[in-house]
């Protein structure tokens, strides 16, 4: 059949007609499917939050919180108004447990190595529990050491108990350790705990290196007071900060006394040495220091024979013994600790500083230096890096078989020179319960996963105290996010398995928490009154923990070794060859430890505004003669040879005979985040001790820089937006002592 | 002669079968234009999804509410599907990986095609959206709003019905003008026109 044009053309015109029309009868393909997409919308909100408290012994202090959980999930971490340490705040390390708990870089199941020195594979945790177990099991008594950073409350009954029961030894590790405020505290008020500085009651302060509105020991729980401090009943009380370098609390301090590093107790006794010879003491103290006579007995410490060596002129000092001693400015208080402690002559120092209080009656004396009940309870303090060397020693020699070792860094935070990692190469097995892989964790032979704060349970008694006895529960606000266990009840299972259950009587740390608090529902006093414990419990819990503000030191410590002497400081190196004093401080995010947590690696120095990396402050001066310029890479090099390499910072606060380096970065390991970033300082200090408690007198390193031709940009935000001067709000407010902001600039 | 009586017989015979035929077509179409397809070869059951997600195991088993997935069901206009995201909160942090399933390999297959989804496959696929197939689907004139429905107190079932016992989702209301006409009605909620075509 023929198809002519015209049949063509009424084909051709049903078929398209048709192609329309049954296309448009279909539904879109649009209609028929429904997408999801791959990320949760931001802002969609959904369910109820709970608020749960909880306590956290963080190296920032102790901080009582309330966590915000959703669907299971902690969301933000807020502080606990009732908790008498924080009262409602806190601070940045607190913010990162959130960080520390979702982690990506967190160990998720256990692992061990293939052989020594292999790879790790995963193994389940019924292997990796039994495998400890064999360990434990089969090591002979004193040939086990437990590190952990200092404990307290039911983990150290935990830890103490497990190491009685296993004849191994337990050792806290703080990098910084604080034994020479211990020791001082101990010598001069009696005390075994830390007292508390009352900065809310007090008028005028003189901080000797403490940056207690910074990272000294309990900074939120410090600024509450400071807060107080100045704002009491109109009145501002006068901060003078005595520092060789510039830090936070300095910044906002009224005064900064610079002294040459090391010299912080001379000045103290020079004070000390003014107000008992011009009769300024405020309660007859004066006896313990002179024997009953008049100065003469403390004649070595005259301003006129120290006012060189501290690098202050005698008038000064003199006019600040007078004013601190003035019935003026009364509570005064003089505290100290950081790098005042930190030299060959520390205990010295902080006993000397801390005397101070007794001339003018701020000893156990409210806007003063309180002091906080003893403890019961058994804790784990932080031994002195004499003690280190020597464990290091154990390890070389091989009495030392088996290392356990908590959350603490020893490869990364023990002098370069020392040689940690060699030492802990000749132990047989390490173990490491850290949730992250750190440089220690790396070298460890069996690695068990534990959980984090936000997980566990436990309990503190704070130190320092608020002056009253003090407990915080800490309770698992969410279940396990990953594959990990308590460190606490690693230990009791594998001790029940070993057949130490006299040692051990609790069976997980729940119940070692209910047994403490078992004991406080006894004494039938304090915050939480309840008829029966289990009320007592769930009120605690909520609660965030139970104190007793009845339960005080009432009676006043008597002056009886006030400090009459101060040797001098020794550092590492000569002053020709190396030039410069290397004070190495704390940052405030990441501290000692939080290097892997990108939130605190986010917190900006407060004076540089530098985040991220490791810094070199320098003196313009300094910088100039050494034709060194901002963000040039310099060569640190201590008195051992050691170096690092870091980009300058240069600040015009910075003493010309100073340098400064934050710790806290030169990770090789530990996380993404904190691997190859900066550089740590622990590298190069030299492993000086402190004469008295072989603490770890970390800055007492001199060192030299060299100029290299690298340049590193430096993460900060100085300089991005321009500061500017607004007519009604100046700047800078300049204070004299007593004056209110309202009326003291001028 | 004979030829004549089977014309006479197999006409009708076959008209009347065209005619039964045509009715139970016409029937067949109506049904569906009017309501919902009959049970018959298929027609009535829920279309094949790309993953298999059994609500059964989820709301039975695992005891999740609907607006633990379906989150925005009380505050807008659709009840949304979850994202893959949210379906990781258990199936990947969580390690729930069908191992505990009645038949693990399908489970797991199954789980995998999500966490592919989400992080990418092995293969080199990138990470890509999940197109589910509707379920529901109303006229593009009419719009329905979830929320009223769920602040007025109505559960999920009075129209989904019991989906928590359903393998594989099917609608099991035909969501007609009448049936939203019969229970604004019974319910004294608003007929007028403008409630739903605007």
């Amino acid at each position: 059949m023929a198809l002519t044009r015209r049949q063509f053309l009424k084909w051709a015109g049903a078929t398209g007609v048709g192609a329309v029309v049954f296309n448009g009868c279909t539904v879109p393909d649009q209609e028929v499917r429904v997408q999801s997409s791959l990320s949760m919308p931001e802002d969609l909100v959904t369910g109820r939050d709970n608020y749960y408290a909880t306590t956290a012994q963080l190296s920032s202090g102790s901080e009582g919180l309330l966590v915000r959980v959703m669907e299971g999930r902690a969301k933000k971490v807020e502080g606990n108004p009732d908790f008498p340490l924080n009262t409602g705040k806190h601070g940045a390390r607190a913010e990162g447990l959130l960080q520390a708990l979702y982690h990506p870089d967190r160990l998720r199941e256990p692992l061990a190595k293939v052989g020594k020195g292999g790879p790790f594979r995963r193994i389940s945790w019924a292997q990796a529990l039994a495998r400890l177990q064999e360990i434990v099991g089969g090591v002979e008594s004193g040939s086990m050491l437990i590190a952990t950073p200092p404990i307290r409350g039911a983990l150290a009954g935990v830890v103490t108990r497990f190491a009685d029961a296993t004849g191994s030894r337990t050792a806290g590790f703080d990098p910084l350790g604080q034994q020479p405020l211990y020791r001082a505290v101990s010598d001069l008020f009696n005390q075994q705990v830390l007292p508390e500085f009352d900065i809310g009651n007090s008028r005028y302060i003189v901080s000797f290196g403490a940056d207690f509105l910074g990272t000294w020991l309990a900074p939120t729980h410090f600024m509450r007071g400071y807060d107080k401090f100045r704002n009491v009943n109109g009145y501002r009380g006068y901060l003078v900060q005595v520092d060789s370098r510039m830090s936070a609390t300095t910044a906002v301090a009224d005064e900064w006394v610079y002294v040459n590093p090391g010299t912080e107790g001379l000045l103290a006794m020079a004070m000390a040495h003014v107000i008992i010879s011009e009769r300024l003491d405020r309660n007859g103290s004066p006896d313990a220091y002179t024997g009953g006579g008049d100065a003469s007995r403390i004649d070595d410490f005259r301003p006129g024979r120290v006012a060189d060596a501290i690098g202050m002129p005698v008038a000064r000092i003199e006019r600040l013994a007078r004013t601190f001693a003035s019935s003026d400015y009364q509570p005064a208080m003089a505290m100290g600790g950081g790098s005042a402690g930190a030299h060959t002559n520390g205990t010295d120092n902080l006993r000397a500083i801390l005397s101070l209080n007794y001339l003018v009656g701020s000893a156990g004396a409210p806007g003063g230096i309180i002091l906080n009940p003893a403890t019961r309870n058994r804790r784990i303090e932080a031994a002195p890096l004499r003690d280190w060397v020597s464990e290091l020693e154990q390890m070389r020699s091989g009495e030392t078989k088996v290392l356990l070792v908590r959350d603490a860094n020893l490869l990364h935070h023990l002098p370069g020179e020392l040689d940690a990692a060699g030492a802990l190469s000749e132990v047989e097995t390490i173990v490491s319960f850290s949730s992250f892989l750190d440089e220690t964790t790396n070298a460890a032979d069996l690695v068990l996963p534990c959980h984090t704060p936000l997980e566990e349970w436990g309990s503190d008694t704070p130190e320092p105290g608020p002056g009253y006895t003090t407990v915080g529960f800490q309770q698992p606000v969410v279940r396990r996010f990953r594959n990990t266990l308590a460190f606490g009840d690693i230990l009791l299972q594998v001790g029940r398995e070993l057949e130490h259950a006299e040692h051990l009587p609790w069976a997980t740390m729940r119940d070692a928490v209910r047994a403490e608090a078992s004991e406080l529902h006894a004494a039938g006093k304090g915050s939480v009154s309840a008829p029966t414990f289990e009320e007592f419990w769930k009120a605690s819990l909520e609660r965030g923990g139970w104190w007793d503000q009845a339960d005080v030191v009432s009676t006043r410590p008597r002056a009886r070794s006030v400090a009459r002497n101060v040797r001098e400081p020794g550092f590492a190196g000569d002053t020709h060859s190396y030039p410069f004093h290397l004070i190495p401080f704390e940052p405030h995010g990441i501290g000692m430890n939080d290097a892997h947590l990108p939130w605190m690696q986010s917190v900006p120095d407060p004076l540089t505004t530098v985040a991220w990396q490791t810094w070199v402050e320098v003196n313009p001066q300094t910088a100039k003669h050494l034709n060194i310029a901002q963000q040039d890479v310099v060569l640190v090099e201590a008195s051992n040879g050691r170096t690092i390499r870091a980009p300058v910072y240069i600040n015009p606060s910075t003493p010309p005979n100073v340098v400064a380096v934050p710790f806290g970065q030169g990770h090789a390991q530990y996380t993404s985040v904190a691997a190859g970033r900066g550089a740590n300082v622990f590298d190069i200090l030299v492993p000086n001790e402190d004469a008295d408690t072989g603490a770890f007198a970390w800055a007492s390193t001199r060192v030299r820089l060299h100029k290299t031709n690298r340049r590193q940009k430096l993460a900060s935000l100085e300089g991005i937006y321009p500061a500017e001067q607004l007519d009604d709000q100046p700047i800078i407010l300049i204070h004299t002592p007593g004056k209110t902001s309202s009326n003291g600039h001028g | 002669m004979r030829n004549a009586t089977f014309i006479k017989i197999a006409v009708p015979l076959v008209g009347l079968s065209a005619a039964v035929v045509a009715l139970l077509v016409a029937w067949f179409f109506l049904s569906a234009w009017w309501s919902q397809p009959p049970a018959v070869l298929g027609f009535n059951e829920g279309p094949v999804q790309p993953i298999a997600f059994p609500h059964t195991v989820h709301v039975q088993q695992a005891g999740i509410d609907c607006q633990f997935c379906h989150r925005t069901v009380s505050t807008d206009e659709a009840a949304s599907i979850p994202a893959v995201e949210q379906c990781l909160f258990c199936h990947d942090f969580g390690k729930i990986d069908g191992s505990l399933a009645p038949d693990p390999e399908v489970a797991q297959a199954e789980i995998a095609k999500l966490t592919d989804a989400f992080h990418g496959s092995l293969a080199g696929d990138p990470p890509a959206p999940i197109d589910w197939a509707r379920v529901h689907r109303l006229p593009d004139h009419v719009q329905f709003v979830h929320e009223p429905h769920i602040t007025a107190g109505l559960t999920c079932s009075t129209c989904h019905g019991d989906v928590a016992s359903m393998e594989v989702v099917k609608q099991v209301r035909n969501l007609k003008m009448r049936d939203c006409v019969d229970c604004h009605r019974d319910l004294n909620a608003p007929t007028d026109c403008a409630t739903c075509h605007y």
